[in-house]
């Protein structure tokens, strides 16, 4: 709105603004001594001071030239002053916007019919820059003293009462930041004072609060995806402050909420990667479903094994040391089909966040990253809803207000048709069925300024029934409640308690009296609660304790169908409860900031188990059990414990360059084991008990990031180092399932992973995306004699999933507001294998001989994918909105090997490539908004 | 579990693609001892193979079987039974009857003196076979096999079989090449009558029996039953498969297993046959209970099991099953001229049938001036099996 300073531009907008009482021409006090300036300048002046805005058509002012000579007067007695004896005129409306026109005084009174003509609704949209806010006088008391609209940029808020007797100099400010159009908050949004530098962002809430001296300040608010805007304040003393927001391109619901502009350079933390949907929505994949977790692995530092996995690995973790939490519930397998695709429904995410190597302090009890998945509210202001159509999916979400802009619901599930999918298979498998779904809900309410509440459920249902006799099938349960309670400016809180649950099974009656089902289970039940406490712009704390339940049933063996002889068979339920108090302090001195913390965490196993002894200084195996100890109900039979340290620093060369060093502890009480390449939703889960130590781990991380061009193009470099420890690597031809003595098929392994990251980020403009370079190591030992076995005689061996090099490009270019092409393409090394070195004849046949573990690599990987996205047309008025989808996936039509293996057939060895999605698949995706 | 990551890998060849693939590395010189076999703790035979491990890439050469190694089995009551070695690394004996309390074990002394002792091992029993019925399904046949263990003792299971079936040539023959020397002392051929009683067919070459053995490792476990009760499905006919044109017979060999005997195979098994989708088990190495007794860490693979086995035959004969559709490959003759330069011209992989024209005016014998051929296959079955009728065939 700045530049073009157009009377009739000006005019129009003007007309469409809601009309309110005129009260601040008298308050603001200007003062300008000035003889003979252009009135430009002068106007320029006024602007700064007064918080005005001024409209005028600069050719009929360019000669003008005034002199003004006022101490402090009124702003009104100025103008008077400047414009007396010229030919000008002014008027200013109630938004404080200042009209100038020559020989005529302006009119601002609009026709009669304005509002009720047909594009007066229209544009309503664009009413959207509206702040309330409240006045409070105290940080105690955040009572609602005024609450008022007002409306623009260029109005003065004055924040605390005037006449506040408070004598400090400075005063936080504290409210939240939200979407104008759907009400729903906006996380990661930067409200921050150009000239000292003095800022904050927003939390997940939209929350902020910052302290800035007394008197008049512009407050910026950016926002990746939403019109750049500020406020001017006049700070009194402590009080609320509420920004809406006006997103950038105008549809209708696509959140465009991202990394704030220069966090990535300001931030304490290291190595966070946000995404927000609407990249993730863009990125093609295969069967056009949008993949949350597809895109999370084409960040550096991130991989998997291959296509038909979800699994991350994160700088060398494995694919259990990541905690996936969605709106604090833990989810255990995030994937439909097997890994496939990812379990999470796109329409109801808002962005993802993934912290590779400063975990915040209140995250913890995974070894690799936390990957935090926040949810959109509802629209709190009107009903809304989408639907989409896809090769194997169908969705349908619904959102709006329960309570209008209080509270607002938002449902949403998808299901599946991949039957189809299955009657391409041969004649034997006919009679099988596949189906998947999964259901969110989220609620959430505000029950008054200081306290909201946030409800969320989430379950996701696999089912897979192979020729009617055997049936596969697996799912999660969550459900989370949130309670976020303001004490007031500088303190605030979020309690959050919940149950989650993972379970699978299997059962089969092919063989009538083998008849079995096999169920697994993993439930847990927490309790969080999280302080921070923001005591000034240097200083900030964050503390908190949580508290988690586990109650695991590692397998049930039951018969299944009448003939069945099966013995019933149960693994006895494990139990433990993992607790941890944290606290960590951000402080920042100049150029310098540190963000040091310390959680401890403490692991209660517990009973009724009984757990079997070995004896000392021999291996683990079933042979050396002498004997085993029974454990009550209740008992606390093995404690583990101890500190995590999670230190970040930053140096800030200036506003675009600076330097960040991490260095971060954690410990992991909970393993999933698991023997095949891929994380399949068979791999058990297993809590540390006496003879099974938790896992430990630490990083250092050091990385240079820099920004060009206004900061929207980002570029870093990080490198890390990390040692694992007890990581649960499986012996060779392990039992996993159904093992009641598990201790002994698994082995306490040692790992190193090492590597470089370089990333280079355009963030705005037509054509944005990322490239990213990593080189990164991980490497295994198993060298411990008592641990029964030495995997490679003691050395180190790559992991599955140690692929050194690896290049991706991410690429979104819009060529206007309907047409946008997405493209990618990627290329890593191979991943590692273990490929025989020889053959026998045993049993009838050649069979091959295997030797070192993961000792060869699979061919190189490379692939690239294309889509064409083609939205409706854009009028805001009309009632559906459709959007359209094609793309290729891997457009070059590569095999990409997932996996070399051998095999004995019919006596023979038969050496074979297997490629996942080995040739160019197209697809088509619609979806409808309304 | 096994079904299912077979139903996977298909599920993703949709979108996928399985080729054939060759390492491109050279594998390492192993030569490691591969010691396979039962001891039989009964009457049966006692066979036990010998031989080494190979390159990856050198699968296609014969086995090296490991000659000339002085095989025996040792009881821990210190009674000693020595093999002898039948064929190239065949090492054999008989009615060992072993006694079911001792422990045994196998000293094996190769030709180039290094030792190897297996573990010992206490005496396993097998129960009788129940029963071998079949079902069709999957468009084929499958035979299933039953045991019912009333003394609930055995659990652990390794099945072999050999399977027999009759074939029949598509046509009979009364003529075959007869070589002689012409006038100039040069190779020639004409057909002759086989003669087979007065100008008869010949029914040795008209009648054989084709026979096979098990390349897959069969184990099962009762373990996880109620009682030790069998039934598994051992082995499968595809559908219109010769095997069951005439008459079929499986012999099935029942072996009773250690737990830890029956785990070696597991492993052996999900390492070389259970591979290939993506929730497969990754190979790995493969410890057996043999160990070389100058160098504890040198690879030796196989496990040594003592027990005695039973065994069971069934026949099934076409008429049983009904509605096999079995095609004969399709066959086509052709006349041939009974001249010497003609039939050394067309004579290889051929096989004369009938006479159909002869010189005239007749002569007596009769002499053919023009006979039909056809593919050997379709003629001589000894081409494709054995004329020697099985001692228990009916």
């Amino acid at each position: 709105m700045k530049t073009p300073r157009n009377i009739l531009f000006t005019i129009i907008f003007f007309s469409f603004l809601n009309v309110y009482g005129q009260k601040d021409t008298s308050i603001v006090l200007v003062t300008i001594k000035a003889e003979k300036i252009a009135i430009t300048d002068f106007i320029k002046l006024l602007e700064k001071q007064s918080g005005y805005y001024f409209y005028y058509d600069s050719r009929q002012l360019d000669t003008l030239k005034v002199t003004v000579n006022s101490v402090s007067q009124p702003f009104l007695s100025v103008l008077n002053q400047a414009f007396a004896n010229t030919s000008f005129f002014y008027e200013i409306d109630n938004e404080n916007h200042v009209f100038i026109s020559k020989e005529r005084k302006p009119n601002l009174k609009l026709a009669d019919n304005f509002f009720t003509g047909p594009e007066a609704k229209k544009n309503n949209a664009k009413t959207e820059y509206e702040v309330t806010y409240e006045v409070a006088d105290n940080p105690e008391d955040v009572n609602i003293k005024t609450t008022e609209k007002a409306i623009l940029e260029n109005k003065l808020y004055e924040v605390g009462e005037r006449t506040s007797t408070n004598k400090q100099s400075t005063a936080t400010i504290a409210g939240y930041v939200s979407d104008a159009k759907t009400g729903e908050p906006i996380a990661g949004a930067s409200v921050f004072i150009t000239k000292t530098g003095l800022g904050a962002t927003t939390d997940q809430y939209g929350y902020f609060s910052l302290s800035l001296p007394k008197g008049k300040h512009i407050l910026n608010i950016q926002s990746l995806g939403m019109n750049d805007t500020r406020r001017q304040v006049l700070i009194h003393g402590n009080g609320k402050l509420d920004i809406e927001l006006v997103s950038k391109v105008m549809t209708l619901k696509n959140i465009t909420i991202s990394a704030q502009k220069v966090n990535n350079i300001k931030g304490t933390q290291m190595s966070v990667q946000k995404i927000d949907i609407k990249t993730i929505k863009q990125v093609p994949v295969v069967f056009g479903e949008a993949d949350l977790l597809r895109v999370v692995t084409t960040l550096p530092g991130v991989k998997t094994v291959g296509e038909a996995s979800t699994g991350l690995n994160v700088r060398g973790g494995a694919a259990d040391q990541n905690l996936i939490l969605f709106n604090e519930a833990t989810i255990y397998n995030p994937s439909h089909f097997f890994g496939m695709f990812s379990a999470l429904n796109p329409e109801v995410v808002k962005d993802v966040e993934l912290f590779k190597s400063s975990v915040p302090v209140r995250y913890g009890g995974r070894l690799s990253s936390v990957l935090n998945i926040n949810s959109r509210e509802g629209n709190k202001k009107k009903m809304a809803g989408s639907a989409g159509v896809g090769l194997l999916t169908s969705r349908l979400e619904l959102e709006g207000p329960l309570v209008k802009e209080k509270s607002s619901f938002i449902i949403a599930g998808r299901t599946t048709y991949a039957n189809w999918l299955l009657n391409l298979l041969p004649d034997q498998y006919k009679n099988s069925q596949a189906s998947f779904y999964d259901l969110n809900l989220n609620i959430s309410h505000e029950i008054n300024k200081k306290n909201t509440i946030y409800i969320t459920g989430y379950m996701s249902s696999d089912r897979f029934n192979l020729n009617s006799d055997t049936l596969f099938g697996y799912g999660n349960k969550n459900i989370s409640v949130k309670w976020k309670h303001i004490f007031n400016n500088k303190l605030n809180n979020v309690t959050a308690g919940g149950y989650d649950s993972y379970e699978y099974y299997t059962s089969s009656n092919y063989l009538p009296t083998n008849g079995y089902k096999l169920n697994f289970a993993i439930n847990q039940t927490y309790f969080r609660t999280h302080f921070n406490y923001y005591l000034n712009n240097k200083h900030s704390f964050d503390f908190g304790l949580n508290s988690l339940y586990y109650r695991l049933n590692p397998g049930s063996y039951q018969p299944f169908g009448e003939e069945s002889l099966v013995n019933p068979e149960v693994i006895a339920p494990e139990q433990a409860l993992e607790s941890s108090l944290y606290i960590s302090d951000k402080y920042k001195f100049n150029s310098f900031s540190v963000d040091a913390g310390m959680r401890y965490s403490i692991f209660n196993y517990l009973g009724p188990q009984n757990i079997n002894r070995y004896a000392p200084g021999l291996p683990v195996t079933e042979t050396n059990n002498i004997g085993s100890d029974k454990f009550g109900n209740g008992d606390f039979i093995k404690t583990y414990g101890g500190p995590e340290i999670r230190l970040s620093l930053v140096y800030l060369f200036n506003d675009s360059f600076s330097i960040k060093a991490a260095f971060n502890t954690q410990r992991q009480y909970i393993h999933s084991i698991s023997n095949t390449a891929a994380m399949s939703p068979t791999d058990i889960w297993k809590l540390s008990d006496p003879n099974i130590k938790p896992q430990y781990g630490n990083q250092f991380s050091l990385g240079l990031y820099k920004n060009f061009a206004s900061n929207t193009i980002e570029t870093s470099i990080e490198a890390y180092y990390k040692n694992i420890n007890n990581y649960l690597d499986y012996k060779s031809g392990a039992k996993l399932v159904m093992n009641p003595n598990l201790e002994t098929d698994v082995l306490g392994t040692k790992g190193k992973a090492y590597g470089v990251e370089l990333l280079i980020k355009k963030t705005a403009g037509k054509l944005n995306g990322w490239i990213s370079y990593t080189w990164s190591r991980i490497l295994l030992k198993v060298d411990d004699p008592i641990a029964g076995e030495m995997i490679n005689d003691g050395n180190y061996y790559p992991a599955n999933y140690d692929k050194p090099h690896d290049v991706t490009l991410i690429s979104n270019y819009r060529f206007n507001h309907r047409f946008s092409v997405s493209f990618n393409s990627t290329y890593s090394t191979g991943r590692p294998i273990t490929l025989p070195i020889g053959v026998f004849y045993y049993a009838g046949g050649l069979r091959t001989l295997y030797t070192n573990r993961n000792a060869y690599r699979i061919p190189d990987y490379f692939r690239s994918d294309i889509a064409l996205s083609i939205e409706g047309n854009h009028k805001v008025h009309q009632k559906f909105h459709t959007s359209w989808t094609f793309g290729v996936f891997n457009l070059t039509g590569r095999k990409n090997p997932y996996s070399v293996y051998y095999v004995s057939e019919n006596g023979a060895i038969n050496g074979y490539k297997l490629s996942i999605f080995g040739s160019a698949i197209p697809y088509a995706n619609f979806n409808i908004k309304f | 579990m096994k079904k299912l990551s077979i139903y996977l890998l298909l599920l993703l060849l949709l979108a996928g693609c399985k080729e054939n693939y060759n390492s491109p590395f050279v594998s390492p010189n192993t030569g490691f001892l591969v010691v396979e076999g039962s001891v039989s703790s009964g009457q049966g035979k006692t066979t036990i193979k010998i031989s080494r491990t190979q390159k990856l890439e050198n699968q296609l050469q014969s086995i090296k079987y490991e000659k000339g190694a002085l095989v025996k089995v040792e009881g821990n009551d210190n009674s000693s039974y020595n093999l002898t070695e039948s064929s190239e690394g065949n090492y054999t004996a008989s009615n060992l009857n072993l006694n079911s309390t001792v422990q045994y074990r196998l000293r094996i002394k190769t030709a180039s003196g290094k030792e190897y002792l297996s573990d010992f091992a206490d005496v396993q029993t097998s129960p009788p076979i129940d029963s071998i019925t079949w079902k069709l399904e999957n468009g084929g046949l499958q035979l299933y096999l039953t045991t019912n263990n009333q003394l609930n003792n055995t659990h652990y299971y390794q099945w072999d079989y050999t399977e027999t079936w009759e074939i029949k040539s598509q046509f009979a023959s009364m003529l075959k090449f007869q070589g002689f020397k012409d006038r100039f002392n040069r190779d020639s051929f004409s057909v002759a009558y086989r003669d087979s009683v007065n100008y008869g067919i010949d029914s040795s070459i008209y009648r054989c029996w084709q026979s096979n053995t098990s390349n897959e490792l069969l184990i099962g476990s009762s373990a996880k039953l109620e009682r030790d009760f069998i039934y598994m499905p051992i082995a499968f006919i595809s559908g219109g498969s010769e095997k069951l044109s005439i008459l079929y017979s499986i012999n099935i060999k029942q072996y009773g297993l250690s737990k830890e005997g029956y785990e070696f195979l597991e492993k052996l098994k999900k390492n070389t046959e259970q591979l290939g989708s993506i929730f497969d088990a990754q190979p790995g190495e493969l410890k057996g209970n043999i160990h070389c007794v100058s160098d504890p860490s040198e690879p030796v693979i196989g496990y040594v099991n003592i027990c005695n086995f039973t065994e069971k035959r069934i026949f099934i004969s076409a008429q049983n099953v009904g509605g096999w559709n079995f095609y004969p490959i399709t066959c086509s003759f052709f006349s041939l001229s009974n001249v010497s330069d003609t039939i050394i011209k067309k004579m290889a992989g051929v096989t004369p049938t009938y006479p159909s024209t002869y010189v005239t005016p007749p002569t007596f014998p009769p002499k053919i001036s023009s006979f039909d051929v056809a593919s050997s296959e379709c003629v001589d079955c000894t081409v494709r099996g054995s004329n020697i009728k099985p001692f228990f065939w009916p």
